[in-house]
């Protein structure tokens, strides 16, 4: 197995590795602060993706697909947040099921609206093809992946460290009630926190589109590896989502190649094993 | 609810159990006896959830593992006691395994390791093709002869929910259900009085592991045919859902829940062609406007006495976190 | 050590007093009585259960006692059914006289859930057909009753019991996927009602051949047995496979392997793809850096199929190592994703071409695309196919269903030109017909779509074997492809 062979598989790991973390960290912001599993994480990146498909189809423009993908869900993640999960916030399971009904809802609709086929949008120009290295190509739009990744959890640790409403979201995080006796609008915290993990879930579609697709099942499909990295990096944790899924998008890449008799569960077994051995996940938060 | 209501009621719904052949068609009988195994699955579900505060999604894995037993023996010409007993004691092999996993977690960690599992359990009835058959699934399954007719498997079916509903009841007056609470309610103070908050907990999977396998069993007399998808991650989800709509820890929560996922993916579905978005706006609505589940926000003197809700919502906190070491 | 990590937990922290501890104190004998008196009640239920035997009650006489018995409906109980479709018929015959002039025809094919686009093509080909051919044959109406099965075998089978007991359906054709079909065929065949398919598991018509079920489509491996040997005649010596990791897969390989290295080739690597795989980088950079002659894709098409040749083509490959598709993979759903790059880089074997220069098929190509905006998929074609075979033995029969009967009049269709080319059926319920080299081309308007390029004639489920020689191997599987 040549050294070639082995950088592109690393490279392959953190490209899928990148769409999980964008996926991920919205997943991992909304659970750390509101403590709310929201399996219409999935749903909300699917919606995402098929709004992306429109308007590239519509405008041709790749930009303004990924700014209408992540606007759109996190519209539908205001209207979730202001008018359904308010209602219940506190009772954990009520909140799973209500989640589970949203994604029902949109999952549904979507296949009403774009039918069962699979979908994709059409990369940019500038995206497609092979760049090319000293001894290898590597495709543009994968690379492309791991930057937007790296811009988005940098500016997220820029976010939550030197800023206010980093400041304050941390302390959500670590300690609900005193934060609101503070004098915090924690209201106006979570809908902003839901909003913002949306827009990353619409955001992560339209990305995805370009090398995936959109069609029934993709977002319950691409929820479990989410969910995955979010446990093993540790609930509420951005650092933990960031090494969860550079993890394992190369145990996945790996797996496959070396022992794919155990594909089917590949992911699963490192995550068990995490929760066994540490079961806060790698960077999530002692009492 | 007075016990001579309570009384009348359930000789009521004992009474229309019994009757329900007589007047309706087979076809309808076979949905209810439906009901009856998934609400047999949600409520093994239940027991965890519920008394234990341990909510898995993985119990799938579980049943599906009964049912393959099931299946197994009957195409390799076992009798009848020996194909149940190979069965029951596959799931109780993957329940010991899912209850050594989990007896030293809780809340979120307990439901992400349950659905590890079940994952894994998924994949093996892919990979094993030599025993599972693959994707293809097994064919050929057939019902010992006692409940071979449809009428005979429905009273069968009814006759184990019954007494597995009964036991439940027992099982929550116990000493041991008590402890089960204790240890729900707070781990520290069961601890500190001195019982096994793991044993407890193994004990807990071990029965819930036991109830899922004789619903994996009846599943598979029932559809006379077994795939992967027995074990999906969907299957498993759904039964959770079955019970957070029912509402979680009540006694006939579970049944109830599943009667309408049951309903409208077997039967709604034949009439309206968007039953996916109906069945999420129902789960929507209920959460809602009936936060405790649809038998657990009945006006109280509607209920059945034991059947108050009983403080599940912990669950999801990943309270885990205070196991580090120290 | 986590026994430790559990002493931890020990440390007392505060906490609300909870209903817990109340409940402990509060343990007492009160509902014992309550719970002996309903377990009285709970075992006279099993009581009743257990001693209803037939005879003694109403529901007994429903008794489908011997394997083969076609009586299902209740007759004795009272018959509730809703639904307002509902054919009067003799309660006590299953088989379709033609007396009231109607045949009632159940088709369940997945309409929601992850499968959803298959369904919905197969309802418009089934429509498609009786809409331009009059919904009459052998002198009855043919009324279809549709159903969703969601691509989940129970629900298949709860859909396939209302179809029989609810509907009174005469026939049953549909489950697209090989656990719905296996789950349903078992059922509605052990009814004694024919059941036709266009599902590709093989032994659906092989090691489990059953008279009352019939394919009118091609097995997985059917079309890519000539695959094999028309590679090794291309010159191609290595070969690299990349299927699905489950019997679909497994089976689609299996044809390509066995022919491929039975005329002398060989297949260095085979690589099995869970279904469903999110990214498929890992398997180009595999293929890649192994560098075979030629590369075969048995896809079940989809998404899997897409984002397989999108990895492909965005690591440069497409149009360095040939690819050869089977049936399934560079689909019109494929086409419409992947746009031009395909051109030049895929032959597939195949026995649906939306190309091919004949009458009936463009007839169907354009009338399908007037009606639905699209160029029709194997599966509306597949489905069209079984309602003009289901049509032509109806009429053989004169409009009469008899069980394994009417699958006989069935397998006895030959169409000297239909959609799929000239075709007969075998003896085991499978179709024997031409399988075609296909290219991707644009048409005039410049749609994509494929061409025959070469046509191998009457290939058989069985390829070069007899039937018996063939069936004494097990089916392919992960370790068994043919050698």
């Amino acid at each position: 197995m040549s050294a070639n062979f082995i950088l592109v598989q690393v490279m392959n790991g953190l490209s899928f590795g990148a769409l999980l973390f964008l996926l991920a960290s919205g997943f991992t912001l909304v659970f750390g602060l509101m403590r709310i599993v929201n399996l219409a994480h999935g749903a909300l990146y699917l919606a995402g993706g098929y709004v992306g498909i429109v308007t590239v189809a519509a405008t041709g423009s790749f930009f303004l697909a990924l700014l209408a993908g992540a606007v759109a869900a996190a519209g539908i993640g205001v209207i979730t947040e202001r008018f359904l999960l308010r209602r219940v916030r506190g009772n954990e399971l009520p909140e799973v099921l209500l989640t589970v009904g949203i994604a029902f809802v949109i999952g549904d609709l979507a296949l009403a609206i774009f039918g069962g086929n699979p979908q994709s949008l059409q990369a940019p120009e500038l995206l497609s093809g092979a760049l090319s290295f000293a001894s290898f190509g590597y495709p543009r739009y994968r690379l492309f992946m791991i930057v937007l990744a790296l811009a988005i959890g940098l500016g997220l640790y820029v976010v939550q460290r030197k800023t206010r409403i980093g400041a304050i979201m941390r302390a959500g995080v670590d300690d609900r009630e005193m934060t609101g006796m503070m004098g915090i609008n924690v209201d106006r915290v979570f809908a902003g926190m839901f909003l913002f993990g949306s827009a990353l879930a619409g955001l992560a579609g339209v990305a995805a589109a370009g090398q995936l697709t959109m069609r029934p099942g993709a977002d319950t499909d691409i929820l479990l590896f989410a969910l995955v990295v979010v446990i093993v990096g540790g609930l509420g944790s951005v650092e933990g989502a960031a090494v969860g899924s550079i993890l394992i998008g190369l145990i996945d890449s790996f797996a496959r190649v070396w022992i794919p008799e155990l594909s089917y569960f590949a992911v699963f077994a490192p995550m068990a094993l995490v929760l066994v051995l540490r079961p806060q996940g790698l960077f999530g938060m002692p009492e | 609810m007075s016990r001579l209501t309570a009384l009348v009621l359930s000789a009521a719904g004992l009474g229309a159990v019994y009757a329900a052949p007589y007047v309706l068609p087979s076809f309808v009988i076979s949905l209810i006896t439906l009901v009856f195994i998934s609400g047999l699955v949600a409520m093994s579900i239940n027991l965890l959830a519920g008394e234990a505060g341990l909510v898995s999604i993985g119990h799938a894995g579980i049943a599906a593992a009964a049912s393959y037993g099931i299946a197994w023996a009957t195409l390799n010409g076992m009798g009848v006691g020996s194909r149940v007993l190979l069965a029951l004691g596959l799931a109780l092999v993957v329940s010991a395994v899912f209850g050594l996993t989990t007896m030293y977690t809780r809340g979120i960690v307990y439901l992400m390791i349950s659905l590890a599992l079940g994952m894994v359990a998924y994949g093996l009835a892919l990979r094993l093709s030599g025993l599972t058959g693959g994707q293809n699934g097994l064919t050929g399954i057939v019902r010992p002869d006692f409940v071979d007719l449809w009428w005979q498997f429905y009273f069968f079916t009814a006759a184990i929910f019954v007494l597995a509903l009964l036991a439940i009841w027992v099982m929550r007056r116990s000493p041991f259900g008590l402890t089960l609470r204790a240890v729900r309610d707070s781990e520290t103070r069961a601890a500190s009085l001195g019982y096994s908050v793991a044993a407890t907990k193994f004990i807990a999977t071990m029965l819930s592991g036991l109830l899922a396998g004789i619903a994996g069993v009846l599943a598979v007399w029932n559809s006379e045919f077994i795939s992967p998808a027995a074990a999906s991650f969907a299957r498993s989800a759904m039964a959770v859902v079955m019970v957070i709509l029912g509402g979680t820890g009540t006694l006939f929560g579970p049944l109830a829940g599943a009667a309408v996922v049951v309903g409208a993916e077997h039967w709604l579905s034949s009439y309206v062609e968007r039953w996916p978005t109906l069945l999420g706006l129902a789960f929507i609505a209920v959460v809602i406007f009936m936060p405790k589940g649809l038998i657990g926000q009945l006006p109280r003197r509607l209920r059945p006495e034991t059947d108050r809700p009983q403080k599940p919502a912990e669950s999801i906190e990943p309270e885990a976190t205070t196991h580090t070491s120290a | 050590m986590q026994k430790t990590g559990y002493a931890a937990n020990n440390v007392p922290r505060t906490e609300v007093p909870t209903q817990g501890k109340e409940l402990m104190l509060k343990r007492n004998n009160r509902p014992i009585r309550g719970f002996t008196l309903s377990l009285l009640l709970a075992v006279v239920a099993l009581v009743a259960a257990a001693c209803g035997t037939p005879g003694d009650d109403g529901a007994a006489t429903t008794a489908t006692t011997s394997a083969a018995a076609p009586d299902t409906t209740a007759a004795a109980t009272p018959d509730t059914t809703t639904g307002g479709t509902e054919t009067t018929e003799p309660a006590t015959d299953s088989t379709a006289a033609a007396g009231d002039g109607t045949v009632t025809v159940g088709f369940i094919s997945p309409t929601t859930g992850f499968v959803a686009a298959l369904g919905t093509d197969m309802q418009r080909g089934w429509e498609m057909y009786w809409e331009q051919n009059g919904d009459t044959a052998g002198g009855v109406t043919v009324e279809t009753v549709f159903e969703d099965d969601a691509g989940d075998p129970e629900i298949a089978l709860t859909k396939a019991r209302r179809l029989v007991e609810e509907e009174q359906v005469d026939i049953v054709a549909g489950p697209i996927l090989a656990n719905t079909a296996y789950a349903v065929a078992e059922y509605v065949a052990g009814q004694g009602i024919p059941t036709l398919h266009i599902t590709a598991a093989d032994d659906l018509t092989q090691r489990e051949a059953d008279p009352h079920v019939l394919r009118v489509g091609y097995t997985s491996s059917q079309t890519n047995f000539p695959a094999g040997q028309w590679a090794f005649e291309q010159d191609h010596q290595t070969a690299v496979t990349l299927c699905p990791d489950y019997a679909f897969g497994w089976e689609s390989c299996g044809g390509f392997v066995s022919a491929f290295t039975e005329s002398g080739g060989e297949v260095v690597e085979q690589i099995w793809h869970p279904l469903g795989t999110q990214d498929f980088s890992t398997y180009v950079t595999q293929i890649q850096s192994t560098a075979p002659d030629v590369v075969f894709i048995g896809s079940a098409g989809g998404s899997d199929a897409i984002q397989l040749f999108q990895a492909w083509s965005d690591f440069g490959m497409a149009g360095t190592i040939p690819m050869i598709g089977n049936c399934c993979f560079a689909d019109q759903v494929f086409l419409r994703e992947v746009g031009a790059e395909a051109m030049g880089a895929v032959k597939s074997f195949t026995y649906w071409v939306e190309g091919r220069d004949s009458e009936e098929v463009q007839a169907f190509v354009s009338a399908y695309e007037d009606a639905h905006g699209e160029i029709p998929s194997l599966y509306a074609a597949g489905s069209y196919m079984m309602a003009r075979v289901v049509a032509e033995a109806l009429a053989t029969t004169g409009g009469q269903v008899n069980g394994s009967e009417f699958i006989d009049a069935a397998r006895g269709v030959s169409l000297d030109n239909s959609l799929y080319g000239p075709l007969e059926f075998d003896d085991y319920n499978n179709v024997v017909g031409p399988v075609y080299v296909t290219d991707i081309v644009e048409r005039e308007d410049g749609t994509l779509w494929a061409v025959v390029d070469e046509t191998f004639e009457d290939v058989s489920q069985f390829w070069n074997k007899s039937p018996e020689e063939y069936m004494e191997n097990p089916v392919f599987t992960r370790d068994y492809q043919g050698n």
